[in-house]
């Protein structure tokens, strides 16, 4: 069971020798929620895990990025990222679609260009991003929208443009059962600029549930596909992987869910007594979120992996 | 506990002594969803009720339409309907809000034309309703929009023009503890299934918020409590007719009243079976106490043992 350790001189050698692959939440670990700037010391930090030979993924429930998009971002933030070392919600939900699903027809797309990009670069036709087209003004206009009777597939992501004419379309479509429903990732909130909060994925999704009373496969963080993705993509053993994050709910249980084990840190959303309050729960959902280990800051495993004189 | 009685020339005197008060639902009850004819007989069961002295209230929670405009919808219907006989969710939000609630400030509306009509019956302040005049482009944009820090209430009831920008703007109103979260109902669909109702626009409110709204429509409270404290009504001599266990049924247990189901709309026998035998108290909240294949059948029983 997962003991929210803190790691220390007396443990982080054990630690470091247990694992060959990291994968890294951003907001909150790399950066603060919507800020310009890393937070001091974390990317010298990852520099002296890619010394060690450990490879880094970095993983985002954000979907309205591409990879090269997010990219950019990381670099901004000085941190040397590549493509393939991106892990974003949409781009895990392009791959589970294709190659975990095997889906070759169209789908339709609550989303943003990010979802659209990663579509686009696995070759998956789609339509209803952006814009809805419609000119109607009663409730009966809508069954004028054209309802494809080829597309089974829905995605739904985080999307500027949500409003009730896409989740009329979007029911329209999961009223038959054959149909997939998929959502890249189910987050209450999405952090904005100036310690704001908006609306997440989850509130978009949770209304197309409700009005369908389906469940969507949801492909981000905590849950498996993404855990799936790169082990079949990039030939990760979730048994020597580490997840580093700073919320329980997804990053922490995303490690419980896929065989791996999570380090929190305190500099994003969670506090440390929210983690030692679920080792005194009995739930089992609660338990799957306890960390295994612990910092303040990613920064001190930077100082730790100095002190020890590992590089 | 209700034991979903089948009613018949045995026992149908003692039902119609036992309530002075009917609440009718009416998709599916008077009138099948979306139709432009009433189910046969059932408005002349109406007249034989009222000439019986029983007093009549037609109930929705379509939040659409102002009371005013769901008379002229009963009447094309063939039903003599008055403003003061139809209580729609739009109107007993506007009075949980003023009456119940007491607030007096500005309410920011997620709703309809229905619903704000109602709120100015009420000389309630609102904004909100209609088309949002957002011209951002943006995520960032998004926090330009002004808040109100005066607006402590904010509704949430169906909504055509529904999308994100209202979801921010409720979401802002509602990160303050203090900001009442009101819902006009939280049916899942309208229109016989075809169209997502007010629950999807609720739920999305409620997740991004973690919060629950206090729903006013049906199947809860403050419906019953304001027929009991606006026209007087005695919730143990009342009955529900209905068509849906969820909501008409449920209403009835939660006033303490007695429901009466019909199976001319959404539900149908087997689904009362299987709540019979189901250990969850929500379930038993929902079963029948009576019913019958159509409310035209009450019509037929009136007229065989020679009431009306």
């Amino acid at each position: 069971m997962a003991r929210c350790l803190l790691l220390e001189k007396s443990n982080v050698k054990e630690f470091l020798d247990s694992f060959d692959t990291i994968l890294t939440d951003c907001d909150g670990v790399l950066w603060e929620g919507a800020a310009d700037y890393p937070i001091p010391g974390v990317p010298e930090t990852i520099q002296q895990l890619k010394k060690m030979g450990k490879r880094v993924f970095y993983v985002s429930n954000n979907s309205t990025k591409t990879r090269a998009e997010y990219v950019v971002k990381c670099q901004k933030l000085q941190y040397d990222t590549t493509e393939e070392e991106v892990v974003g919600s949409a781009y895990a939900t392009a791959q589970y679609v294709k190659h975990t699903l095997g889906y070759k027809g169209k789908v339709y797309i609550i989303g943003s260009s990010g979802i659209a990009g990663e579509f686009d670069a696995a070759g998956i036709p789609h339509f209803g991003v952006g814009e809805d087209g419609w000119n109607g003004r009663g409730l009966r206009d809508l069954l004028d929208i054209k309802i494809d009777p080829e597309v089974k597939c829905v995605v739904v992501g985080f999307d500027l443009h949500f409003n009730y004419v896409k989740l009329f379309t979007a029911q329209q479509y999961l009223s038959d059962p054959e149909c997939l429903f998929i959502a890249t990732n189910t987050d209450s909130a999405l952090p904005a600029g100036g310690g704001g909060i908006l609306p997440g994925t989850g509130a978009i999704v949770s209304a197309v549930e409700f009005s369908t009373g389906r469940q969507a496969t949801v492909c981000g963080k905590p849950h498996n596909p993404l855990g799936d993705i790169l082990v079949q993509q990039h030939g990760i053993n979730p048994k020597r992987t580490i997840m580093i994050g700073d919320r329980l709910d997804t990053d922490m249980a995303l490690a419980h869910n896929c065989g791996m084990r999570g380090l929190l840190v305190l500099t994003g959303f969670t506090k440390l007594e929210d983690a030692r309050r679920l080792t005194a729960s009995n739930s089992i959902a609660h338990q799957k979120q306890i960390p295994h280990y612990y910092l303040p800051s990613l920064v001190d495993l930077g100082k730790l992996i100095t002190e020890c004189g590992l590089v | 506990m209700a034991e979903c009685l089948l009613l018949d020339k045995s026992n149908v005197k003692e039902f119609l002594d036992s309530f002075d008060t009917i609440l009718t639902d009416c998709d599916g009850v008077l009138w099948e969803s979306a139709a432009e004819y009433p189910i046969p007989g059932v408005p002349e069961t109406i007249e034989q009720l009222k000439k019986l002295g029983k007093k009549v209230f037609y109930v929705s929670n379509n939040s659409t339409k102002t009371r005013a405009e769901y008379v002229v919808k009963c009447k094309k219907m063939q039903y003599e309907a008055t403003e003061e006989e139809i209580v729609g969710c739009a109107y007993t939000t506007a009075q949980y809000i003023k009456h119940t609630l007491g607030y007096e400030g500005k309410v920011y509306i997620i709703g309809s034309s229905g619903i704000a009509g109602e709120f100015d019956a009420e000389g309630i302040q609102h904004f909100g309703v209609g088309k949002d005049e957002w011209n951002g482009r943006g995520l960032r944009d998004l926090l330009d929009i002004q808040i109100d820090p005066q607006v402590k209430c904010v509704v949430v009831g169906f909504d055509l023009h529904f999308n994100y920008v209202k979801l921010f703007t409720a979401h802002q109103y509602l990160s303050d503890p203090g900001c009442a979260f009101i819902a006009t109902n939280t049916d899942s669909a309208l229109g016989g299934g075809i169209f997502p109702a007010t629950g999807p626009i609720v739920s999305a409110v409620e997740c991004s918020t973690g919060r629950k709204a206090t729903v006013c429509g049906k199947p809860q409270e403050p419906l019953g409590d304001i027929l009991v404290q606006q026209h007087g009504i005695d919730p143990k001599r009342t009955v529900m007719i209905g068509d849906r266990l969820d909501t008409d049924m449920a209403l009835a247990h939660n006033c303490g009243m007695k429901g009466l189901l019909v199976l001319t709309g959404f539900a149908q026998l087997e689904d009362v079976r299987y709540l019979a035998a189901s250990n969850s108290t929500a379930h038993q909240k929902q079963i029948p106490h009576y019913y019958l294949p159509n409310l035209a059948d009450l019509g037929k029983l009136i007229t065989k043992i020679g009431l009306v």
